[in-house]
C-alpha cells in the first residue's frame, strides 16, 4: 500500500522529469547544433529538419538525389523532377509564397530562393515559429554549397557532397575532353520582345563555357543581358541556341537571315529540362551542350 | 439634414458591413479552419500554426485592408469635394505615379525591400509638391482644374520615368516593381499597421473637421468666398491632406485603384448627404470593400494569389453598377 503510495507520489514526478529532460536534450541540440548566416542575413542553426518545405527545384531536387525526398513536405510549381517529388504537395510559384498555405504543411524548415521579394515571407514564417533558409543559387558552385547546408540538415552530409563531387566531376571531365576541339561563338537566344541573350552571370554560361561554347555575351555581367540586333549581327554568332518553338521563325526570319548560325544552319533547339536550374542535373546538360555543339564529339 | 433615407440607418447598415467583412475575412483563408479553432486562436489557444496564422497572417491582414480602404475611399471624397469634378481621385493626381516612381527606384536599386515603402511615400510627396509648384506657376493659385491638370501631367512624367527605369531592368527587379504596382496586403504586419493606424485616425479626423469647408466649397468658388471661406487656402490644404492619406496607404500596400474614385460615388448613391457623413460613410465603405477584396485576393487561386488592386475593381464594379441602376 505505501509502496503503491509512495509509486503514484512519484510516477508523474518521474514522468515529468523524463518530460523535461527530453525537452532540454532537444533545446540543447537546436542550441549545439552549429549556425550559418544564410543568404537573408540570418542566422540558421543546422540541426536536423524532418519536415522541409522546399520553394526552390534546385534544393528539392538535391534533396530527393540523396535519398533525403520523404522529408520534404512542400514544393514549388515548377519542382517536376525527379517524377517522385510531384506526389509533395505544391505550395505555388516558390516566389512570394503563400506563408498560410506553407504553414499549413506544418514545415520545421522551408527553403526560401534569397530574392528580396521573398524577404517578406521568411520574415512572417520566423514570427511563426518556423526556422528558414534563404539560399541564392544561382552559379555552378552554388550546387556545393547547398549541398554543404542541406547536408546537415538531413543528416546525411556525406551523400550530399557526393552528389556535388559527382555533377563537377562531370562538368570537369567534359570540359576536358572538348579542350582540344574548336570553340564555335554562341548566342543563347532568351527572349524575342526585348531581345534578351546569355550574359556571364549565370551558371548557363558556366555550362556554356564547359561544353566548348564561346558565349558571344561573355562580356556582360548580368545573366541576361539587353541587346540591339545590329550589335548581335556584328558579333555574328555561329551557333545560336534557343527554345525548340522560336527554331522556325528565327530561320525564316530575314533580319537573322545574315548570320553565320542561320546560313549554317546551326539553331540549337536547348533542352530547358535539364538546363532550366543550376542542380543536380549541371552535369549532364553540359554534356548534352557538348554534344550539340560538337558533331561527332564522344563523349567525356 | 437627411434626404430620402435617414443618415443614422445607412451608418447601422454600413457599419454592420464591415463587421461582416471581417468576420469573413479572418475567418476565411488558404487554410480551412473550423469556426471553434479561428476562436481559440484569436483567444491564444490551440496549435502554434492556427495561432500564427490567425493572429499574425489574418488579422493585421485584415486590418491593414480596411484601414487601406478607408483612407482612399477618405480621400477621394474630399478631392472630389474639394476640385468640384466627380473624376477626381488620389491616383489620378500624380500621387500613385509619383510614389511608383519612388518604390521602382528603391527597388532598382536594389535596396532592402524595407526601404521601399518610403521610397514610396517620399516619391509621392515629392509628386504632390511638384503638383502644387505647377498649379502655382500656371494659375497663380489653387485653381481646381489647374491643379487636376498639374497632377496629371506629373502623373504622366512619372510614368515615362518608370517605363525609362524598368525598360533595362533585369527580370528579377521587373517582377519586383510589377507585383508592387498591382498593389498587395501580403506584407502586413504589426508595426506598419499600427503605424498607419495613427496616420489615418489622424488624417481622418483632420479631413472630417474640415467637412464643413468642402461643403461650402462644392457651391463653388464664388459663394463659398461670399460665404467667409478662404478659397485657396482651403482648397491647397485639403488638397495636400487627401494626398498624404493617399500616399500613406501607397507606401502600405502598393498601389490599389478604383476605391478612391468609385467608393465616394456609391456612398452618394446610397443617400450620404455632406461632406461629414460621405467621408465617414466612404471610409466605412472603402474598409469592407477592401476587406472583401483581399479576401478574394487570398482565396480565389490558391495556393497562388491575385493582385489586390485587380480583385478592387472587380468586387467593386458589380457593386457599383447595381447602386447606380438602384439610384437611377
Amino acid at each position: 500500500m505505501s509502496f503503491l503510495r509512495s509509486l503514484s507520489v512519484l510516477l508523474p514526478v518521474v514522468l515529468f522529469a523524463c518530460a523535461r529532460g527530453e525537452e532540454t536534450d532537444r533545446a540543447r541540440g537546436e542550441s549545439a547544433a552549429p549556425t550559418i548566416v544564410d543568404d537573408f542575413g540570418d542566422t540558421v542553426a543546422l540541426a536536423p529538419a524532418r519536415r522541409i518545405a522546399s520553394l526552390n527545384p534546385t534544393t528539392t531536387e538535391l534533396l530527393f538525389t540523396i535519398g533525403a525526398g520523404d522529408r520534404v513536405v512542400g514544393r514549388t510549381t515548377y519542382d517536376e523532377w525527379p517524377a517522385a517529388a510531384r506526389a509533395v504537395p505544391d505550395l505555388g510559384g516558390g516566389i512570394r509564397p503563400n506563408v498560410e498555405a506553407v504553414l499549413g504543411a506544418r514545415p520545421d524548415l522551408v527553403i526560401l530562393y534569397a530574392s528580396n521579394d521573398n524577404r517578406d515571407a521568411a520574415r512572417a514564417l520566423r514570427t511563426a515559429g518556423v526556422r528558414t533558409l534563404g539560399l541564392k543559387l544561382d552559379r555552378v558552385a552554388d550546387l556545393r554549397r547547398a549541398a554543404t547546408i542541406l547536408g546537415p540538415l538531413v543528416e546525411d552530409t556525406e551523400r550530399a557532397l557526393a552528389a556535388a563531387d559527382s555533377v563537377e566531376a562531370t562538368i570537369a571531365r567534359v570540359r576536358a575532353s572538348v579542350r582540344a576541339l574548336p570553340r564555335p561563338r554562341v548566342l543563347w537566344y532568351l527572349w524575342d520582345n526585348p531581345l534578351l541573350v546569355l550574359g556571364n552571370g549565370s551558371y548557363q554560361s558556366e555550362l556554356l563555357d564547359a561544353a566548348g561554347g564561346a558565349n558571344l555575351y561573355a562580356d556582360r555581367a548580368e545573366p541576361a543581358a539587353q541587346v540591339a540586333l545590329e550589335d548581335v549581327l556584328r558579333r555574328d554568332p555561329e551557333v545560336i541556341l534557343l527554345d525548340s518553338g522560336r527554331v522556325a521563325p528565327l530561320r525564316a526570319s530575314p533580319r537573322w537571315a545574315g548570320t553565320a548560325a542561320v546560313r549554317g544552319g546551326r539553331l540549337l533547339p536547348v533542352n530547358d529540362a535539364l538546363l532550366n536550374r543550376p542542380g543536380v542535373t549541371m552535369g549532364m546538360a553540359t554534356a548534352e551542350l557538348a554534344r550539340a555543339l560538337h558533331p561527332g564529339w564522344s563523349g567525356p | 439634414m437627411s434626404r430620402g433615407r435617414p443618415q443614422g440607418t445607412i451608418f447601422v447598415t454600413l457599419a454592420a458591413v464591415l463587421v461582416v467583412a471581417v468576420v469573413l475575412a479572418v475567418a476565411l483563408g488558404t487554410l480551412s479552419l473550423s469556426p471553434g479553432d479561428v476562436l481559440r486562436a484569436l483567444a491564444g489557444r490551440g496549435d502554434d500554426v492556427t495561432i500564427s496564422v490567425v493572429r499574425s497572417l489574418r488579422l493585421p491582414r485584415v486590418a491593414l485592408a480596411a484601414l487601406v480602404g478607408a483612407a482612399l475611399a477618405a480621400s477621394g471624397a474630399a478631392l472630389q469635394g474639394v476640385l468640384r469634378n466627380a473624376l477626381a481621385e488620389p491616383y489620378l493626381l500624380g500621387v500613385s505615379g509619383g510614389a511608383a516612381v519612388g518604390a521602382v527606384l528603391t527597388v532598382a536599386a536594389g535596396l532592402a525591400a524595407v526601404l521601399v515603402p518610403i521610397g514610396a511615400f517620399g516619391g509621392a510627396i515629392v509628386a504632390i509638391l511638384i503638383a502644387l509648384g505647377v498649379a502655382r506657376v500656371a494659375g497663380g493659385r489653387a485653381d481646381p482644374r489647374v491643379l487636376l491638370m498639374a497632377g496629371v501631367v506629373v502623373g504622366a512624367f512619372a510614368n515615362a520615368v518608370i517605363m525609362v527605369v524598368l525598360s533595362n531592368a533585369p527580370p528579377n527587379i521587373l517582377r519586383n516593381a510589377t507585383w508592387w504596382m498591382m498593389g498587395s496586403a501580403a506584407g502586413a504586419e504589426w508595426p506598419l499597421v499600427r503605424w498607419l493606424a495613427i496616420y489615418v485616425a489622424v488624417g481622418l479626423a483632420w479631413l472630417l473637421a474640415r467637412a464643413r469647408e468642402l461643403d461650402v466649397l462644392a457651391l463653388g468658388e464664388e459663394p463659398a468666398a461670399a460665404l467667409g471661406v478662404r478659397v485657396e487656402r482651403a482648397t491647397r490644404t485639403i488638397y495636400v491632406l487627401a494626398a498624404l492619406l493617399a500616399a500613406a496607404t501607397v507606401a502600405a500596400a502598393g498601389l490599389v485603384g478604383f476605391v478612391g474614385l468609385v467608393v465616394p460615388h456609391v456612398g452618394r448613391a446610397l443617400g450620404l448627404r455632406g461632406h461629414r457623413a460621405l467621408l465617414a460613410g466612404s471610409a466605412l465603405l472603402g474598409a469592407s470593400l477592401l476587406v472583401l477584396a483581399d479576401l478574394v485576393a487570398r482565396i480565389a487561386r490558391p495556393p497562388g494569389e491575385l493582385p489586390l488592386g485587380a480583385v478592387t475593381a472587380l468586387v467593386g464594379v458589380p457593386f457599383f453598377l447595381s447602386r447606380l441602376r438602384a439610384a437611377s
